[in-house]
């Protein structure tokens, strides 16, 4: 529409006047006359989920009013979701942290005194500082997820330190990356380089699109299916994609792999897969026949409990659509344990139906890239040890378990400083008793956030950082069809005491002595630094948000446009002599899942489109539309037990852990096996007004989780429940 | 059955409608009495001969003029209350909307209290006059009183204008079934009536007064049960929201109130006829004052509920009930 | 004459939710209070379900009960079809709330006047379409005019799927729905 881009860009003359210039009232205002508005529009990214959407600021009189996508951002096109409309929740939440603290109290019995940041910063180098001369550097970890994290990262590597862990890993989208990395040689990516909107044949392997909201790739989803694609959501709920779906097969929870694995046998036994491109470009088509042989959909359907003619039905249909089939690779994979592997067998489904590579299918991102540094920065020091990555031979980056166990037991080496940055550990990580255990086990517990989490409440210093909206970031660079780079920029300066991370990193690493690795007078000048030497003007891309650069992406295959898979074999591995050598299944095996016992339910959790996990459950206009979470039972199930509808019930998990009291969903939408409940609910602080106990913590009554052999993974739903009515 | 979940409602009108209480059944129930007021009162001024020297004319000629304003006027107070923007009340004479009844009653509650004011003067007994603490307004109320007939025609006609107008300012939303219904104005008028000619049994001295208006009674609560009934079956036998629309009268737990509510008037209603029928046929010495309360009360109930469950109907498939 | 409305094609809503919160930061929508809302409708037992998803704001109806309820005239319709509220002229009777079939207005707490969707009418002022619209992650609310047989809305109304919401209260709404298998 030309109608959006003419207005745009009528934006961007706008937003480049504002953001430069302090807003300066019109004398009318000295006349008497009602004040006219003082308008800006700021260009910027979303921070409320890691999608990270191009975003434009409307600023009236000093005050953020409206948050729009940016148009000339892929991965907003225009469009922000629920949680990025509501935006400024977090920016002017009143529980918001406001001034640097310190703990006087005991850890975890917090006293807090405020403090300035010249006492706070110095606090947190003198504990820094003995920490490396007791235990070297590397007794330092972080665990950081967003934006502000780059500048965290950075200090730690100038510090010495090679622990940098994100839940983004083993609590997420590790055993997926790790699965796709061992049969394509390279992951699916992030954004996910999927084409959805030209698909034929979607199939959803738990992947809650709708729920799980990450803006453009739902905005493709709709769009494919708008086109006609056919739809298999495999899922224990119905979901609202399961409400789209042609076919939705409501799995026996933590059986993917049966399901699987049996597609993958039909398939090959009727010789439904590509074979042109599994000639050309894979390897172990016999192998893995050989392996696949006994997994009928007769078998299948007893573990799944799926109908064996739906499975047939669906592997068949799903042949016709090939290449254009796209089985979503997900992305919260870490769920049973087997996670790499369940993900191998996606990984290997997409082979046979030839997607990889193809329209509709996994494209290829952009070739082009770009690798923004600042001129003249010293060499960081070479890590002393190796990273905490655990035994497990592919976990490819410091993990936040293992630095847990680290922290508790010492080995491989003491762990004795933690930094929380924009990650509430106690909503993040699994069994939150070896979480306190950990922290327990610390000289040092710094927390960067915006708001009071129960994971402050560990903390020996907090250190308040200022929202999205207040500051700048490093450069967003994202490959996906094309290379782009987008800004972050203050919309309104920081509020009460706090501050950015770029700052606050920069003062601490002054003050650990680090000030070679700081050579810039300020942010802009540190922006500009990087940017100008790669032809980009600060000034424009504050104006224009983001910018892509025309390449010549080629995404699919075609003559001379050859795929490379960086496997050993350099070929698709249909069968891994790589983790045979490592003794794990060179295809993957299905193994059974333990059952609930007897009154007992699978716990499974999942998202809502108005919440980003823990962090928007204060923010005033999402809370108001989902205030607190539901637990989603059977009706069929509800009504035996003589629960109804909306009353309040408390969940009891295996090791006796009680939930807060949570509303209870009597629905025909779940299997009569399992209870849902969306993650993040259930806050334990006081501080934060809106959000205290309102619903249940999924993370709390998940004391057990199981370890992904490959790489570390913790499956998170391997918990069981009962149902108690409220005292 | 359908499970619905709505994200971005609004209180007032999710899970129903919940924007009037009990102040606006007070109003249409004062408003419906008034009514009943008017009329019987005009009824009553023509029965008896015109007043001249030392009659005492029967009650109702007089104390139906004077109640009529007093407590019409508490009626608007009530709804005055109900305006969640008051300093704005004057917009109702500012405009006139002939499709809704709001300004109709506007309107009309406007024209009937000045009219009614000077019925009142005029119908006030010389012996009384000087009540009226102004000479000048015990001179007006004199020459009035030779237009008492005339002004009692009119009281008349607007009474039955008001009568109906308590109904028409329910029935005319068609957004709720309970309420759009032909047969709720009627029946607005016809309970009316039948409360203030309760109010007058009440209040009458002469003994044959009562009996009048007992009779009268009998009439009105005949054709209010029947009117009931006959709303109520219409409903039956209209579309689905309407089927729906009576259920809370007739369903216990929740709604348990509305269940009263019909009890009370399928008890409350016939036991008055019954003691009005036993008093006119001259049996012993029944007060029946009892049965005029029984009226009365009824009147505020049967507002009540109708204001209540009215908003719990709704053409809307996502209304729970 | 423009005749602004909308059409919402609901197969592709995803139930993002997105629509809500845009309306409600664009309108500054007083707290806990929407001008639009989202309807899940699910139907049947399981497995065997059906999913509806329906967005509603105001219609912007042709024969607006709102408006012919209301006593003041605080309640209009513009000669683009945009239906008001002058809370100048608004006492707060809540008559137009009673009068509307789709629950679509309320009492704005601040002001005490009804308040309801403006489509957006200062947006589309300055050519820009309603703040739902922009936002829908689906595309599913296209904001268009009726009064050109030419724009994509008057072509997507002949679509035999097309159907308005309780057609039965004659008001005659312009905002259309598409959607081919609406549940029962
Ligand atoms: N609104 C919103 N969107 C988000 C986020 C958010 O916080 N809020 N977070 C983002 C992030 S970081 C991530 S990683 C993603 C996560 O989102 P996804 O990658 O989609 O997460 P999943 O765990 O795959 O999906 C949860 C679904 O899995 C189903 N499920 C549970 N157990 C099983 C099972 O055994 N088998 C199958 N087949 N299904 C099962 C649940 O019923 C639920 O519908 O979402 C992203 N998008
Ligand atoms: N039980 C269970 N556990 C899970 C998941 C699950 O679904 N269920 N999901 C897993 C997945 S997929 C992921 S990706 C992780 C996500 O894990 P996290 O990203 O750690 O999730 P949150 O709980 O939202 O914690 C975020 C914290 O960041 C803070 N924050 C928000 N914005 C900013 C900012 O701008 N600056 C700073 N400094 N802080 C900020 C918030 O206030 C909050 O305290 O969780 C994983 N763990
Ligand atoms: S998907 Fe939504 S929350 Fe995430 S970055 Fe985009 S707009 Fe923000
Ligand atoms: S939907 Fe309701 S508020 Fe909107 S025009 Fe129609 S009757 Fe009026
Ligand atoms: S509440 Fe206001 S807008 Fe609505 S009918 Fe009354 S005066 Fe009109
Ligand atoms: S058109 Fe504007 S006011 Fe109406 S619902 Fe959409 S965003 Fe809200
Ligand atoms: S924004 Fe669009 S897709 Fe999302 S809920 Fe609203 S109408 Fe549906
Ligand atoms: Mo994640």
């Amino acid at each position: 529409m030309s109608l959006t881009r003419r207005d745009f860009l009528k934006y961007s003359a706008v937003a480049a006047a504002g953001a430069s210039s302090v807003p300066i009232f019109k004398s009318a205002m000295a006349m008497g006359k009602k004040p006219e508005k003082v308008v800006s529009h700021v260009t910027t990214f979303c921070e409320m989920c890691f999608w990270n959407c191009g975003a434009i600021a409307k600023v009236e009189n000093g005050k953020v009013v409206k948050l729009e996508g940016n148009p000339a951002n892929a991965a907003s096109k225009g469009k922000l979701c629920a949680r990025g409309n509501a935006g400024m929740g977090s920016l002017y939440d009143p529980d918001r942290l406001k001034h640097p603290m310190l703990n006087t109290g005991k850890r975890g019995e917090p006293k807090w005194k405020k403090v300035s940041w010249d006492e706070a910063l110095g606090f947190t180098a003198e504990k820094l500082k003995s920490i490396k001369e007791k235990y070297g550097p590397e007794a330092v970890a972080l665990i950081s997820h967003g934006s502000g994290g780059s500048f965290w990262k950075y200090i730690l590597n100038a510090y010495g330190s090679p622990n940098y862990t994100a839940p983004s890993f083993a609590q997420c989208r590790g055993p997926r990356d790790i699965g796709y990395l061992l049969t394509f040689g390279d992951g699916p990516g992030s954004p996910e380089q999927i084409d959805l909107a030209n698909s034929k044949f979607i199939v959803l392997i738990g992947s809650h699109l709708g729920e799980n909201v990450h803006n453009s790739q739902v905005q493709e989803f709709v769009e494919g299916i708008a086109k006609g694609a056919k739809l298999v959501v495999v899922d224990p709920r119905f979901s609202t994609a399961a409400g789209k779906a042609t076919w939705w097969l409501p799995i026996k929870p933590g059986t993917d792999m049966a399901l699987l694995l049996s597609w993958i046998n039909i398939i090959l036994q009727e010789d439904l897969y590509d074979k042109e491109y599994i000639n050309k470009y894979a390897m172990g088509l016999k192998g893995l026949k050989e392996e696949v042989k006994n997994y009928t959909p007769e078998w299948a359907s007893k573990e799944t409990e799926i109908p064996a003619d739906l499975i047939v039905e669906t592997a068949r249909e799903m042949s016709r659509y090939k290449p254009r089939v796209l089985i979503h690779p997900g992305r919260h994979s870490s769920w049973y344990g087997d996670d790499t592997q369940r993900s191998r067998a996606m990984a290997i489904l997409s082979a046979l139906m030839g997607s990889w590579g193809r329209e509709g299918g996994y494209y290829f991102p952009t070739k082009a890239s770009l690798s923004l540094v600042y001129p003249g920065i010293p060499d960081m020091p070479e890590p002393q040890k190796h990273k905490l990555s655990g035994d497990w031979p592919y976990a490819i980056e410091a993990t936040t378990t293992a630095m847990r166990r680290a922290t508790i037991t010492g080995n491989p080496y003491p762990v004795k400083g933690w930094i929380a940055n924009g990650c509430n550990v106690m909503k993040t990580l699994p069994n939150q008793k070896e979480t306190i255990e950990a922290i327990k086990n610390l000289d040092l517990m710094v927390v960067v956030d915006i708001l009071p989490f129960e994971h402050t409440e560990w903390a020996d210093v907090i250190l308040p950082e200022c929202t999205y909206l207040e500051r700048y970031d490093d450069i967003k660079v994202s490959k996906g069809k094309t290379l782009s780079v987008t800004i972050r920029q203050p919309a309104v300066n920081p509020m009460y005491e706090s501050k950015p991370s770029w700052w606050i990193t920069r003062e601490l690493g002054i003050k650990l002595g680090l000030e070679a690795y700081y050579p810039w007078s300020d942010i802009e000048d540190y922006l500009k630094k990087q940017l100008e030497p790669k032809g980009i003007r600060l000034e424009t891309l504050k104006e224009k948000g983001t910018i892509s650069f025309p390449d010549t992406a080629n995404p699919f295959i075609a003559p001379g446009n050859e795929p490379v898979f960086n496997t050993d074999s350099k070929k698709i591995e249909l069968y891994s002599k790589a983790l045979k050598e490592k003794g794990f299944d060179p295809v993957p095996k299905y193994k059974r899942p333990e059952a609930p016992s007897n009154g007992y339910f699978r716990l499974i959790y999942g998202r809502s489109p108005l919440h980003t996990f823990s962090r928007t459950t204060n923010n005033q206009w999402l809370w108001e539309l989902y205030k607190e979470n539901e637990a989603w039972v059977s009706a069929k199930r509800a009504k035996a037990m003589g629960l109804k509808n909306g009353e309040y019930v408390v969940l009891v998990n295996q090791d006796g852990v009680k939930s807060n009291k949570i509303k209870l969903k009597a629905t025909e939408r779940i299997r009569e096996d399992c209870v849902f409940i969306v993650h993040g609910f259930g806050n334990n602080s006081k501080d934060l007004k809106k959000a205290y106990k309102k619903g249940a913590d999924d993370q709390g009554l998940i004391t057990r989780y199981a370890v992904d052999p490959l790489m570390g993974g913790t499956g998170m739903r391997v918990n069981f429940v009962k149902i108690v009515k409220e005292a | 059955m359908k499970e619905i979940s709505v994200i971005g409602a609004n209180a007032i009108t999710y899970p129903h409608l919940d924007i009037w209480n009990w102040t606006i059944a007070v109003y249409l129930f004062l408003g419906g009495m008034v009514a009943g007021l008017m009329v019987l009162g005009a009824i009553s001024q023509f029965r008896s001969k015109p007043l001249t020297g030392e009659g005492v004319s029967p009650a109702s000629c007089y104390l139906s003029p004077v109640l009529a304003p007093i407590l019409l006027s508490i009626g608007m107070f009530f709804i005055f209350l109900d305006l969640t923007r008051k300093l704005n009340s004057f917009w109702f004479y500012l405009n006139f909307n002939p499709m809704s009844p709001m300004s109709w009653g506007a309107w009309g509650v406007g024209a009937i209290i000045p009219v009614s004011v000077l019925w009142a003067l005029a119908s006030i007994p010389e012996q009384y006059r000087h009540y009226l603490k102004w000479p000048k307004l015990q001179d007006f109320s004199f020459k009035l009183s030779a237009y008492r007939n005339k002004l009692a025609v009119a009281n008349f006609a607007l009474g039955i204008f008001l009568g109906i107008y308590t109904g028409v300012l329910l029935s005319g939303f068609v957004a709720r079934p309970l309420w759009n219904s032909a047969l709720l104005p009627i029946l607005f008028l016809n309970g009316g009536l039948s409360t203030g000619a309760a109010l007058l049994v009440l209040i009458a001295r002469d003994p044959k007064e009562k009996l009048f208006f007992t009779k009268a009674d009998i009439a009105l609560i005949t054709s209010e049960i029947v009117v009931i009934i006959l709303f109520f079956y219409g409903q039956l036998t209209s579309t689905a929201p309407h089927v729906d629309a009576i259920a809370p009268f007739f369903t216990t737990g929740y709604y348990f109130p509305f269940w009263i509510a019909v009890f009370t008037l399928g008890i409350g209603l016939p036991l008055a006829l019954v003691l009005d029928v036993m008093e006119v046929a001259g049996f012993a010495k029944i007060r029946v004052h009892l049965s005029a309360w029984f009226v009365l009360i009824g009147g505020l109930v049967i507002r009540l509920a109708l204001v209540y469950v009215g908003q719990l109907s709704s053409l809307s498939d996502i209304v729970h009930r | 004459m423009p005749r602004y409305g909308m059409v919402i094609d609901q197969s592709r809503c995803i139930g993002c939710m997105a629509c809500v919160v845009a309306c409600k930061k664009e309108n500054d929508v007083p707290d806990e209070h929407y001008r639009t809302r989202v309807v899940e409708l699910v139907e049947g037992t399981f497995p065997k379900l059906r999913m509806e998803l329906r967005p509603e704001l105001c219609n912007h109806c042709s024969n607006a009960p709102c408006v012919y309820n209301c006593p003041t005239g605080a309640s209009y319709k513009r000669e683009d079809g945009i239906v008001m509220v002058n809370k100048k002229k608004c006492v707060g009777c809540k008559a137009c709330i009673a009068a509307c079939p789709y629950d679509a207005r309320f009492v704005d707490p601040r002001t005490g006047a009804a308040h309801k969707c403006t489509l957006c009418e200062h947006r589309i002022k300055e050519g820009k379409e309603p703040a739902c619209v922009t936002t829908c992650l689906s595309k599913a609310r296209i904001f268009g005019d009726f009064g050109d047989p030419q724009s994509t809305v008057s072509k997507i109304k002949a679509d035999k799927h097309i159907r308005v919401l309780i057609a039965e209260a004659g008001t005659k709404p312009f905002v259309f729905y598409l959607n081919p298998e609406p549940l029962a």
